[in-house]
């Protein structure tokens, strides 16, 4: 019953769409002579503004070459705006910067759908301890991590100290596969003092009381005491979600100029990090058991930040950093 | 346009009263079990328990906390704790033992490692005041694997038919593929009803 209900509310939303929102499109069209990708362009900056409803406007078109321009390869992408413009019938000798607008928008969102694509392979590739390329990651990651230890073999209760939960690693990464470990390296060597603040808080108990039995310990002590890695890798699963769901989309339309590559991921991890860790500290949590519930309060307070068209996740040395991407 | 906002709105408004009228006539709820499920980090906890939720297991990090679903089976409304099982965590177990119906203690049947560890937990478990006589399934998972161990060994290794207080089965299962999850929970379903006898 419930189902078949949503069904009917769905027709009507369609109808909706189908008919008054196309009869109204007509009717501006006319009254101004330009089209709708045209009066998007004009009427807003660059950024997630004009993205997003390019984005929207090519997929409810009843134009197939319209539509497809969505799922077009990058480097197709220059020949598919001269056809849109040849489509609409638009010179591009006197409406120059549209080409320019137009192209830039959808590069990012055809760029978006690669970084799905390219995350989701990360994802998918499990840790393999017999590939030297992730052993060597692994062992980087510890000595950014640990400069002045090292570490005593592979195989070794020292991963604890960075917050892994057993002697191997390996195990850790599961559903996050390689996605992690790239994240936690790249969070390690380019924000190193934020990431070597936050591990380092996270070893520390509000109150130090070390003398105390452990149970007795717990319930006087707000420790801060999570573990620094297998956060990492629940915050990669955040960002992953992010990604996947397209909520993401506002921050990097807004922040990457054409197609956003795996860095700008990696810089809103680091940027998911820090504000996670600032998070946890104003919640002030009783302990560890508590970490799902704030994990969900913050993944709502981040979305409730995505759905603003002008936000942006930036992280304090995004300025220079991707600065020296976009060259 | 106008006419067309409101007469959406009506329509909405409508359907919401329609759906609350209908809960109301549900049936009576169900009888809650609170099972607990426990065991080593990277045993396949939270695997099992989505498995148990029918909800994707692709995407599985490690537990820090816990997680917690209810899930419908044979007329009980299982509500299922799973606890993280690092060992920065275990000490926070026994603020859940309270009033558990049935404990699941899963272990990594490929991890011959540490079987003694595992049985040491399990045994402090079964020692816990707070858990005298609850029933308890083992869940010896990840049987896909070929180095798994199987259920007879590790019900021989950690001494299970020593167990004389309380129900107890041992299940071999792979929460990965969902092959043997519904054999124990048919047990635990079986175990509580008994208990209430």
């Amino acid at each position: 019953m419930k189902h078949f209900l949503r069904v009917v509310t769905q027709f009507f939303v369609f109808l909706y769409f189908k008919c008054l929102w196309r009869g109204l499109k007509f009717v501006v069209r006319k009254f101004t002579g330009r089209c709708e990708l045209q009066r998007i362009c004009y009427n807003n900056k660059h950024g997630a503004r004009r993205t997003l409803k390019i984005e929207s406007s090519l997929r409810y078109s009843k134009n197939e070459l319209l539509q497809s321009a969505l799922s077009v390869h990058p480097d197709k992408v220059e020949k598919t705006i001269d056809d849109i413009m040849a489509l609409k019938h638009i010179n591009p000798d006197t409406n120059p910067q549209l080409g320019i607008s137009l192209q830039a928008s959808l590069l990012q969102i055809v760029g978006y759908r690669q970084l799905v694509a390219e995350v989701e392979k990360l994802r998918r590739e499990p840790y393999d301890c017999e590939n030297a390329e992730h052993e060597q990651m692994l062992m980087k990651l510890w000595k950014e991590l640990r400069p002045d230890t090292p570490l005593s073999s592979r195989i070794s209760k020292q991963w604890c100290e960075i917050g892994f939960q057993g002697s191997d690693p390996k195990t850790d990464f599961r559903g996050m596969g390689l996605l992690g470990l790239h994240n936690l390296l790249y969070f390690a060597e380019h924000d190193k003092s934020t990431a070597l603040q936050i591990l380092h808080d996270s070893l520390q108990p509000k109150h130090n009381e070390a003398n105390r039995p452990e149970w007795e310990q717990k319930n006087q002590d707000k420790a801060i005491g999570y573990s620094f890695a297998i956060v990492g890798i629940n915050i990669t699963d955040l960002a992953h979600s992010l990604l996947v769901s397209g909520a993401l989309k506002t921050h990097l339309y807004n922040v990457a100029p054409e197609m956003p590559s795996l860095v700008y991921l990696q810089q809103t991890f680091c940027y998911l990090m820090q504000e996670f860790h600032q998070f946890w500290v104003e919640e002030d949590p009783s302990d560890i058991m508590e970490f799902n519930r704030v994990r969900s309060k913050f993944h709502r307070r981040i979305l409730r930040q995505l759905k603003n068209p002008d936000a942006t996740l930036c992280p304090h040395f995004s300025a220079s950093d991707l600065h020296l991407v976009n060259l | 346009m106008i006419f067309f906002n409101y007469f959406f709105f009506y329509y909405y408004f409508f359907l919401q009263g329609l759906l609350s009228i209908l809960r109301k006539l549900k049936s009576t709820p169900d009888q809650e079990v609170r099972i607990l499920l426990l065991g080593l980090d990277n045993g396949g906890k939270t695997t099992l328990l989505k498995q148990l939720a029918s909800e994707d297991i692709s995407h599985i990090t490690p537990t820090q906390g816990f997680n917690i679903k209810s899930v419908q089976s044979q007329g009980f409304k299982l509500n299922v704790w799973d606890i993280g099982g690092q060992r920065k965590i275990r000490p926070y177990w026994r603020n859940y033992f309270e009033n558990t119906d049935v404990l699941i203690y899963v272990i990594d049947s490929a991890d011959r490692k540490r079987f003694e560890e595992t049985g040491q937990e399990l045994a402090e478990l079964l020692d816990e005041e707070k858990l005298s006589g609850v029933p308890v399934l083992i869940f010896a998972n990840k049987q896909d694997l070929l180095t798994a161990a199987p259920a007879s060994e590790i019900a021989e290794g950690l001494n299970l038919h020593t167990i004389r207080d309380r129900m107890w089965q041992i299940q071999s299962c792979s929460a990965l593929t969902g092959e043997g999850i519904q054999e124990g929970m048919n047990w635990v379903c079986k175990s509580v009803n008994a208990k209430k006898k």
